[in-house]
């Protein structure tokens, strides 16, 4: 009986496969929305009662049990009973594949005919499945999360996932690979609200053969788009290595001894003319997407015209208004700003916690990003492992009461210049390694127009009561290239904070000695 | 869209201006302007990762004692742009590395510039120098 229920369910199951699922204009599946895993499954892969720090569950793997070779069996034994303080996780590193898709988190799924980027909540961490048919640059570079190539085998996503390290988990209870590993993954969307989700593990040096793993993803309703979880910058809040600023986070006022903000003096001159050849999607909107390298001109090391020091370059100078090329600074933030270059200042820059740069940060820290482009979402995949969320079909900004690192930022099309409002800082950024400041009242307008076919002219004019008393404009040139991003794996290897807490605990003990 | 990936051997002679700097000011913070130093010895290690890299390097000093250095570069993805891969450096290569030592005086550095011993050069470093390079 249950074995005719069982082939009725799948023929149903065929049924609404051909018929139901949603599709591009290309006609493949569309796997676009946001998406979590059905039940708790990334503790243990495995079948297991209940532990103290996971939920019983029946598991996932096909097999039943992980077919390891005998050492690496003793090597996940040593795993789990250590796991607290050898989980990868624990310590808020980036969480690997396929475990960052078996988490407690969901993750949205952005597609062209070209490319699928996988942005997750956790930690802002993100995959790139190339669907482009063209091998990856840097095949054999090892990284966290794989280098991830896709094709379509009829209406199943089918994906390869190669070039891993050997310091990620599969999930939580110590079950693990080696730098061999290759995934096959198979995505087949059944219905409008659930993709199959089935990987191959191969990895000869770990397991006797390859096995595979089954779960479900479950369309997510409801949520206008997934938030931020910050791990190591909600750890570090918590345990006091990063502290509080009481004048710029949220919910902090407005100084009562501030001079008035002047909304009305912003004045930067016109936008640049849209270029004659510049690339455009099928739908008829400039074609944003792709890598692109900032010509930044140094604005990580000074907004405004700064000459560098030691092992620091020179800033050239990239605000436009004021005419001046100087932000616009209340007296106490600019005596604020010139605190934060000295040395016991390095460590309160967040970044220098491989926290999120933020907006505008990100477009001209010296890293590159790319740009996945649909016709409802830009999404910015920023080399320092952070996504970063345009949405073109929202006009409402999230309540006003959750604040991200990166803000919310809603995108429209005035003509072929995109423009991007945001609002709902958390006012934890610094705008630069010199400390320009940021606040969660700033509001900001960007805009993006193509001069020519690999050349777009950056805006962002930068409104802050807090700081500053006028709004101010920076312009810089983003040029697309040929290339693909990398991995930057910042807190995993970050040997540099303790150096820099060296710094400011000696300088503060010297303080208060004196 | 392809990519020519620059392989060491064959542009070696574009690595001279090459940086790719991740200049950083916990680096002013960590390192000391008035301790430049210029060191000879064997990699035992180097650690191609992000933001910084790192690589170790056994010293013989003039009273025959070997110590092993750390010694921080910028960032791996700079490297492996131009074509630089681990292979490229295994344990053992020799190096001659200009830069500034920790401010606690430690066994630590900061690299403005690596030269191989044919002549080649790795990069830059972190250096303020490299920095304008990057421009």
């Amino acid at each position: 009986m249950l074995r005719i229920s069982l082939l009725l369910s799948a023929c149903l199951v065929g049924v609404v496969q051909a018929q139901e699922v949603p599709r591009t204009s290309s006609g493949k599946p569309d796997l676009q929305g946001i998406w979590q895993v059905n039940g708790r499954v990334g503790y243990d892969l495995e079948a297991h009662v209940a532990r103290h720090d996971m939920p019983p569950g029946l598991g996932i793997v096909a097999e039943g049990a992980i077919p390891y070779l005998p050492a690496a069996l003793a090597q996940k034994q040593a795993n789990f009973t250590e796991r607290a303080a050898l989980d990868p996780l624990n310590r808020c590193w980036l969480p690997g594949t396929p475990r960052v898709m078996l988490l407690d988190s969901p993750f949205e799924i952005f597609q062209t005919d070209t490319e699928l980027a996988l942005t997750f909540e956790w930690q802002q961490v993100y995959r790139v499945i190339y669907t482009n048919g063209e091998a990856s640059l840097y095949e054999g570079i090892e990284s966290w999360m794989g280098h991830s190539r896709g094709q379509w085998e009829g209406d199943t996503l089918v994906v390869t996932v190669k070039d891993f390290n050997d310091r990620s988990w599969l999930d939580a209870a110590g079950n693990h690979h080696s730098a061999g590993l290759q995934l096959d993954e198979r995505y087949q969307m059944v219905d409008a609200d659930t993709i199959n989700y089935e990987v191959t593990l191969t990895d000869p040096a770990v397991y006797s053969k390859p096995w595979t793993i089954r779960a479900e993803l479950q369309r997510q309703h409801g949520k206008p788009r997934i938030l931020e979880n910050q791990c190591q910058a909600e750890k570090e809040e918590a345990n006091g290595d990063f502290e509080r600023v009481d004048f710029s986070w949220y919910p902090a006022p407005v100084p009562a001894d501030n001079m008035p903000f002047n909304a009305a003096a912003s004045n930067p001159p016109p936008l640049p003319a849209v270029g004659a050849d510049i690339r455009r999607l099928p739908n008829g909107k400039p074609d944003l997407s792709g890598y692109f390298m900032t010509d930044a001109g140094g604005a990580n090391y000074g907004l405004e015209d700064t000459p560098g020091g030691f092992l620091m370059p020179d800033a050239r100078g990239v605000v436009k208004d004021p005419a001046d090329g100087q932000l616009p600074y209340q007296a106490w933030a600019r005596a604020e700003r010139i605190q934060r270059e000295l040395p016991h200042r390095g460590y309160d820059d967040p970044t220098a916690h491989c926290f999120v740069a933020g907006i505008p940060r990100s477009l001209y820290v010296p890293s590159p990003f790319h740009i996945v482009q649909t016709d409802n979402n830009l999404v910015f995949l920023h080399e320092r492992m952070a996504w970063r969320l345009v949405a073109l079909n929202r006009t409402q900004h999230l309540p006003d009461n959750v604040r991200l690192w990166q803000g919310d930022s809603i995108g429209r099309w005035q003509g072929d210049t995109l423009v991007v409002e945001t609002r709902n800082f958390n006012g934890k950024g610094w705008h630069n390694e010199v400390g320009d400041i940021m606040s969660h009242m700033q509001t900001m307008v960007e805009t993006f127009t193509p001069v020519s076919a690999d050349k777009v002219i950056y805006r962002a004019t930068v409104s802050d009561p807090i700081p500053y008393t006028q709004p101010w404009t920076i312009e810089l040139p983003l040029d697309r290239m040929a290339d693909e991003l990398l991995e930057v794996a910042c807190m995993e290897d970050n040997n540099d904070l303790q150096h820099l807490k060296d710094v400011r605990d000696e300088y503060r003990a010297q303080q208060g000695s004196n | 869209m392809k990519k020519t990936v620059c392989h060491l051997l064959l542009c070696a002679g574009s690595l001279l201006a090459a940086s790719g700097v991740l200049a950083h000011h916990s680096f002013s913070a960590e390192y000391d302007n008035e301790r430049p130093i210029t060191l000879s010895g064997k990699v035992t290690e180097m650690k191609w990762s992000n933001p910084h890299g790192w690589i170790y390097m056994d010293v013989t000093g003039d009273d025959g004692k070997v110590t092993n250095w750390a010694l921080e570069t910028s960032a791996a993805n700079g490297l492996i742009r131009r074509g630089w891969r681990k292979e490229d450096l295994p344990a053992g290569t020799v190096l001659q590395v200009e830069g500034w030592q920790a401010r606690n005086g430690s066994s630590t550095g900061n690299i403005r510039s690596v030269t191989l011993s044919d002549g080649r050069r790795l990069f830059a470093g972190t250096s303020n120098q490299g920095a304008q390079e990057e421009k």
